[in-house]
């Protein structure tokens, strides 16, 4: 593999780098109190333990913090007030959402693994939006079918619910894992091939293009389907298209997407990611469904709380509404995340354009390592369980 | 513009970083009580405690559990949660950090422990007697009572003598710090600057530890 770096380029190659940098930095830092929670060990009373990680650093995360815990402290007695008073129902809702948008900014909610999700499948923002906004309700509806069924239909204690959610936290991260793994087959090959092709003369690749593909007129492109794996190219192509164009055009992209799938039998098809406009359709959702499921299996320690607390005040549809307006909280934050890791992409994928081989390289570089950060957070949650299950009381 | 973008990536990963960092907020309030236990030769043999949950995390606790009337529930029904209790509380060292002459004292499984139910309020409280592996007779006893994760936030009963000496020698001196102004009170707004002064360290939940002091000539 011959890198050359041109002295033109050097302006460019130092903020591609940074670029680089900043959107692993982005992946691996969103969740990394994960880590916290993978070590951490179980509950001492056997309540639910969420991942708790250290160390506020300045006034404003500081704020942050209290008002999570000034939030969550008042779930109890709204929930209380809510039995004969109907307006203190809406303010347990107002104060729901207000401590989902914050608790989300914490560790868990899936945003590393949704993140690195979108960066490595090179989505849209659209579909960034969606996926933030299912896997939150999904995560809402669990919380809400575990308590359901475990404490209102079995009268189950409260260990046999920690019991439950432990087997989900574990489906969860074997998900989680299964994801990252099946996106580094792909991605990874996609690696591997544009570091070969990097050592081929970039001369003879030009005549490989067919007249159909020569309408989009970007070298990388030709290269790239040349190569049979012009589906990971789809980015540059669709800017280099339109130069100047937004990054966040969902609709851009997919047209592009849509004149690639059609002359473009790849055999990496499979894993392309589907078009905001495929989403509705019947095989559109069954991509982005893996991702979903991993991130939105694992109930919030906090929803938990609060739906049992909200049963034993014979009051569980209060809880269950808190619950969802939580998720939708959370869904916000989650989406913002989701929207930055998505323009970082695009912005890289347009500095990548600019320099062919090495930029390609480097874009399939950072979707294979977005991959691994997945699968990363897999494993190491998985690990923290085994853990868990030791220390859990009851 | 690129720069621009660059900037802006930076600091939202900043910033999403420092947003991560501000996750830990407890779930779990306990208001406790103790003393430190002496025996007749004027050593301390271990610490009793009477730690008070929250009414959430007491709701979720009793969850399921069967009691001849339906929301109460008598020490014998609590039993068999008392001992989960105290096992899994082995795990975090009984939140209790305790250094004699600056030195750990290690302590033993718990003894005389039981739980009991407030119906008005709704709330367990856990009694238990954390023994010291060895009694000691030392001049300074220093306790710490935290959570490091900050998953549990302990404070002192807000009572003039949370902790007491049961049977010491006269001459000891006890002194207790609250950290009550470092505790998240229901409905209590905390300032930035309160943030400001806590420091940053991989002990974060050690700046809300109740601290218990005995000194004895």
């Amino acid at each position: 593999m011959k890198i050359v770096a041109g002295g033109r380029t050097t302006d460019n190659f130092a903020k591609f780098a940074l670029a680089v940098v900043a959107i692993l930095l982005l992946a691996t830092l969103l969740d990394a109190a994960l880590l916290a929670h993978a070590l951490a060990q179980g509950s001492p009373f056997g309540g639910p333990r969420p991942g708790t990680a250290p160390v506020p650093t300045s006034g404003i995360v500081g704020w942050l913090f209290a008002k999570q815990a000034e939030f969550y402290r008042q779930f109890s007695g709204l929930i209380r007030a809510s039995k004969a008073d109907g307006t203190a129902a809406w303010s347990l809702m107002g104060v729901s959402f207000l401590y989902g948008i914050f608790h989300a900014a914490g560790p868990g909610h899936g945003k590393a693994v949704i993140s690195s999700y979108l960066v490595a499948n090179e989505e849209t923002w659209m579909r960034g939006v969606v996926l933030s906004f299912l896997s939150a309700l999904m995560q809402a509806l669990v919380a809400i079918t575990v308590v359901g069924v475990a404490a209102v239909l079995l009268h189950a204690s409260a260990g046999t619910m920690n019991l439950a959610v432990n087997w989900i936290e574990t489906l969860s991260y074997a998900l989680i894992i299964l994801v990252g793994l099946r996106l580094l087959w792909v991605k990874g090959r996609a690696f591997i091939a544009a570091a070969r092709d990097l050592g081929r003369p970039t001369g003879a690749l030009g005549a490989a293009v067919t007249p159909a593909e020569a309408v989009h007129d970007h070298h990388d492109h030709a290269h790239d389907h040349d190569h049979d794996h012009a589906h990971c190219d789809h980015d540059h192509h669709a800017h280099a298209a339109t130069p100047g164009h937004d990054a966040h055009d969902g609709h851009d992209h997919g047209h592009s997407h849509h004149d690639h799938d059609h002359d473009d039998a790849s055999a990496w098809g499979h894993a392309h990611a589907p078009e905001p406009e495929e989403l509705a359709g019947p095989g559109g959702w069954g991509r982005g469904l893996s991702a979903i499921v991993a991130v939105g299996l694992r109930p919030c320690s906090g929803a938990i709380l609060v739906l049992v607390f909200a049963l034993a005040q014979g009051l569980f549809w209060v809880g269950a509404a808190s619950t969802f307006v939580m998720g939708l909280g959370t869904f916000i934050t989650v989406a913002t995340i989701a929207t930055i890791a998505v323009s970082a992409r695009s912005w890289a994928s347009r500095m990548a354009s600019s320099r062919s081989g090495y930029g390609i390289l480097a874009m399939r570089g950072i979707e294979a390592g977005a991959a691994l950060v997945i699968i990363g957070f897999g494993a190491l949650l998985l690990g923290g369980y085994m853990v868990n299950e030791r220390m859990v009381g009851f | 513009m690129n720069k621009h973008f660059v900037r802006l990536i930076l600091a939202a990963s900043g910033f999403l970083a420092a947003c991560v960092s501000a996750s830990a907020h407890p779930h779990v309030w306990v208001t406790m009580q103790g003393e430190l236990v002496y025996a007749s030769d004027g050593s301390i043999t271990g610490v009793r405690y009477n730690w008070t949950f929250d009414d959430m995390f007491s709701a979720f606790a009793v969850q399921g559990l069967d009691a001849k009337k339906p929301g109460e529930f008598s020490r014998e029904e609590l039993g068999p949660l008392a001992k989960e209790n105290v096992n899994s509380l082995k795990d975090f060292g009984y939140f209790t950090f305790a250094k004699a002459n600056g030195k750990k004292v290690e302590l033993k499984e718990p003894i005389d422990y039981y739980l009991d139910y407030n119906i008005k309020d709704t709330v367990l409280t856990l009694h238990f007697t954390v023994p010291f592996k060895t009694p000691l007779k030392t001049k300074e006893l220093n306790l710490e009572i935290y959570d490091p994760e900050y998953f549990v936030d302990f404070s002192f009963k807000d009572v003039k003598e949370p902790i007491t000496l049961a049977g010491a020698p006269a001459a000891c001196k006890l002194t207790v710090a609250k950290p009550q102004e470092l505790s998240v009170q229901p409905g209590q707004q905390l300032g930035e600057a309160f943030f400001n002064q806590l420091s940053a360290g991989d002990n974060w939940g050690a700046q809300f530890a109740n601290k218990v002091s005995v000194k004895c000539p």
